[in-house]
């Protein structure tokens, strides 16, 4: 009874749907990371890069998936994905440290590479994902796609 | 990095505050700024990149534990900032023409973030 109610209270329900997103993110960075390390080195730190990316493929895909009548995420859901995965999935921190280490050791290549290369990858495959989204939608329902496509300004 | 038998543990216990921090953040920063600007996820790297660089190099002159390095590198901030709401901001700000905003925002965040970054180095350096 004194359950059911905690969990009908909205503070409780984003808490907790925020926390156990970061949880999995989280994770899913740390041992993603450490499988790519094994894989691949640390020479250039491709592992955040990488995370990074795919972390902004999926925020395109996901963000634009979810505003269409077609595909409908509860906003618990969304919190959960968007906020709580993919937020503490993708890192804002490491990719900055992992530059300034490069430019420590004097790497200016990579380390432009590794800048530079992250912003324009992210957002290049942050758009895959919206123009993946919008090819799915389209699939589901053509009415929805040019709706979509004409409520894009929001 | 060595495997440690608790430091997931220690990870996602950083990653929870380190999200809802975030969240909540931004909710108060819409509030107050409007959502002309993404204050809230631009100051939110800004403060990580600058935590990173003073913690990062603070842990590594202390020697601190791997635990440590995990719920507060890995974990808190990692969860903290955030890359993809960044990416997605700044596609908004284009897809809504304000290319001002979108250049202030798109370029900004990870100009800024470097000189935080180093600000935070310096910083822990000098203690």
């Amino acid at each position: 009874m004194l359950k059911q109610r905690i969990w009908q209270q909205p503070v409780v329900r984003t808490v907790a749907a925020i926390s156990l997103g970061a949880i999995a993110g989280a994770l899913c960075r740390y041992y993603f990371g450490l499988a790519m390390n094994s894989l691949v080195g640390i020479a250039v730190p491709y592992s955040t890069l990488v995370i990074n990316i795919t972390g902004c493929f999926a925020m395109g895909f996901l963000a634009t998936l979810s505003l269409g009548q077609v595909v409908s995420l509860h906003p618990d859901v969304r919190l959960l994905l968007l906020t709580g995965f993919l937020g503490a999935y993708t890192t804002f921190s490491s990719y900055e440290l992992d530059s300034a280490h490069l430019l420590e050791q004097k790497r200016f290549q990579a380390d432009l590479f590794y800048w530079v290369g992250s912003v324009t990858l992210g957002l290049m495959s942050l758009h895959f994902g919206i123009a993946f989204a919008e090819w799915l939608l389209g699939k589901l329902d053509p009415a929805e796609a040019t709706l979509h496509q004409r409520d894009r300004s929001n | 990095m060595e495997a440690h038998s608790f430091l997931p543990l220690w990870i996602a216990l950083g990653a929870i505050p380190g999200a809802l921090i975030r969240y909540y953040l931004t909710r108060i920063c819409l509030e107050k700024f409007g959502g002309e600007f993404p204050f809230g996820t631009f100051i939110i790297n800004l403060s990580g990149a600058f935590l990173v660089g003073f913690f990062a190099t603070l842990f590594q002159s202390i020697k601190a534990d791997l635990t440590l390095n995990g719920f507060v590198i890995i974990g808190f901030l990692g969860s903290y900032t955030t890359f993809s709401t960044y990416a997605l901001d700044t596609s908004n700000l284009l897809k809504l023409a304000s290319y001002k905003r979108a250049v202030l925002y798109g370029i900004g965040s990870p100009v800024m973030g470097f000189l935080g970054v180093e600000l935070g180095i310096a910083l822990a350096q000098r203690l």
